[in-house]
């Protein structure tokens, strides 16, 4: 036995779950990336977790479509300590869901920084040097290896991230449980969320003007003064206006089309650039 | 015709790799054999193939072109290239226009209609119906994945020159529109995590984190690691002291 929460996850589900995260980035988009596919990965998983209570089962549904983004090879990993926190959920009247979110927030973004410089930094790069360097003569070989060179570590990271995460989330986090920092353990992570939310905000919000006063030699660009007073402001901006639509439950369809629009009406005008 | 229609199956079956575990089988270097052998030379397939991976990675320079989405320009740049007997330059730079089309399209699926799908599975959670956020889910890669295999087709059979007219005739303030939307979107995305786990004990961290970003350039991973020096520094995890603490633990400065 791996748990120790007396959960009905078995190693059954942590492959299916492992086998479901293939499909991640197949209805990838801007807004809120992958939600979808973190959402598809779970579905089986929460279904049995929740069977004798569909209301936070749809809870659960809903949660797991907020915003998700991170290198698609850790994944599972998260899916794993996921699916132990929603163990605890289904078993415990108090638990905090919004944790759930927290946890996910908190490591997705460090995920993607690792992921992205191992996989799409390091062992690609190899896999193309290897492949390439006997595809370029013509040899078939080239294309197989840098198939297996790229494959056999994003293959196993994901299948231990998926038996890891959940070990880790059912042993460690049920004995920080037991001990009552839950509370203050639950605080941690959500700090760590928000400041990586902010951090996100500033790196992957694209909002820049190509305005500028006076003419010629004289010209000073707005963005620029912007920089000056405070990089990304503009970012931050659009995450606030957005944050308050919301907020006064402005449909959400509503805001998407209202966004397209508006991206037009700012390249017609010229107040952003692309 | 039918070179057509298995090119573009080859196409259909690329983008499918964000199916398949984004195992990098969309890259040229493994569609380029396969494109060699509809084309009748799996050997030429397999050399222009890897020199089109080497473009993408930008350790081959080809022309001023890199092929703005890399199932559609590597197919048909591989395909024209053993079609016109010509170099990979020439053959990139056919495809180029017809990649682009991909690429305008691929931003409409990313920027407006997978979001509004988005949407449906909400509207499918609340109701807990798990199977119909799944079938959205495939549902949105698959059409992507027959879109940007019949554009294949159509370059393939209309050529080059017929598809860059059709491009230039899309108003460039609706792709740059369409380019700025997507630019703002992810901040929907925070902004509705946000929603959900912001409150008045954490907002200054929200801010905190922001600014190292915006003023250090602290790159995600460097603000998660300060971040839980932050929360070391915010929380007293000592559990023998548990009777002195609670307030008394940011007095120190």
């Amino acid at each position: 036995m791996m748990t120790s929460n007396n959960g009905v996850i078995t190693k059954k589900d942590l492959r299916k779950m492992f086998w479901r995260s293939l499909p991640m980035e197949f209805s990838w988009h801007y807004e809120r990336q992958m939600h979808m596919g973190f959402e598809y990965m779970m579905v089986p998983a929460l279904k049995k977790i929740y069977k004798d209570d569909p209301e936070k089962y749809k809870d659960a549904l809903k949660r797991h479509l907020e915003f998700f983004n991170t290198s698609m090879y850790f994944t599972p990993f998260i899916g794993g300590i996921v699916m132990s926190m929603e163990e605890m959920n289904a078993t415990q009247e108090a638990f905090d869901t919004a944790s759930i979110s927290s946890m996910k927030v908190a490591l997705m973004g460090p995920l993607a920084g690792i992921g992205d410089s191992v996989f799409f930094g390091t062992i690609r790069i190899l896999a193309i040097g290897v492949g390439t360097s006997l595809a370029l003569q013509g040899n078939i070989l080239g294309t197989l290896l840098f198939l297996l060179i790229f494959n056999i570590p994003a293959f196993a990271v994901r299948y231990l991230g998926a038996m890891k995460g959940y070990e880790l989330g059912a042993n460690y986090l049920s004995k920080i449980q037991k001990s009552g920092l839950m509370d203050k353990f639950m605080l941690a992570a959500s700090i760590v969320g928000v400041m990586v939310i902010g951090g996100m905000t500033m790196e992957l919000v694209v909002a820049s003007t190509p305005i500028s006063i006076g003419s010629g030699e004289s010209a000073v660009g707005i963005q620029s003064i912007l920089d000056g007073i405070m990089p990304g402001m503009l970012s931050l901006i659009v995450m606030g206006v957005y944050y308050w639509l919301l907020k006064k439950k402005v449909n959400v369809i509503v805001i998407l089309i209202a966004t397209a629009l508006f991206g037009i009406l700012c390249a017609w005008l010229g107040i952003l650039a692309a | 015709m039918i070179t057509a229609l298995l090119l573009g199956v080859v196409g259909f079956i690329g983008n499918c790799d964000y199916a398949l575990g984004t195992s990098l089988i969309k890259n040229p270097i493994v569609l380029g054999p396969v494109v060699g052998l509809i084309m009748g030379d799996v050997t030429k397939g397999i050399e222009i193939g890897a020199f089109l991976e080497l473009a993408f990675i930008g350790a081959q320079s080809i022309g001023a072109f890199v092929p703005p989405n890399v199932v559609v320009g590597g197919v048909l740049g591989t395909a024209f290239a053993i079609s016109t007997g010509k170099g990979a330059e020439v053959a990139v730079t056919l495809a180029y226009p017809i990649a682009l089309l991909a690429s305008l399209l691929e931003n409409l699926f990313m920027g407006v209609i997978f979001p509004l799908t988005g949407t449906w599975a909400d509207r499918y959670a609340a109701e807990g119906n798990g199977r119909g956020v799944s079938m959205i889910h495939m549902g949105d890669g698959i059409l992507a994945s027959l879109c940007f295999g019949l554009i294949i087709v159509l370059g393939y059979v209309l050529g080059s020159g017929q598809v860059e007219g059709l491009v230039n005739s899309i108003p460039t303030v609706i792709t740059d529109g369409l380019t700025i939307a997507t630019g703002l979107l992810p901040a929907m995305g925070f902004a509705m995590l946000a929603q959900m786990t912001l409150n008045k004990k954490v907002i200054p961290f929200f801010f905190l984190g922001f600014l190292l970003s915006a003023y250090f350039g602290v790159p995600v991973l460097g603000i998660a690691l300060l971040g839980v020096i932050a929360a070391c520094l915010k929380i007293n995890f000592g559990t023998e002291d548990q009777l002195v603490t609670d307030g008394g633990d940011d007095d120190d400065f």
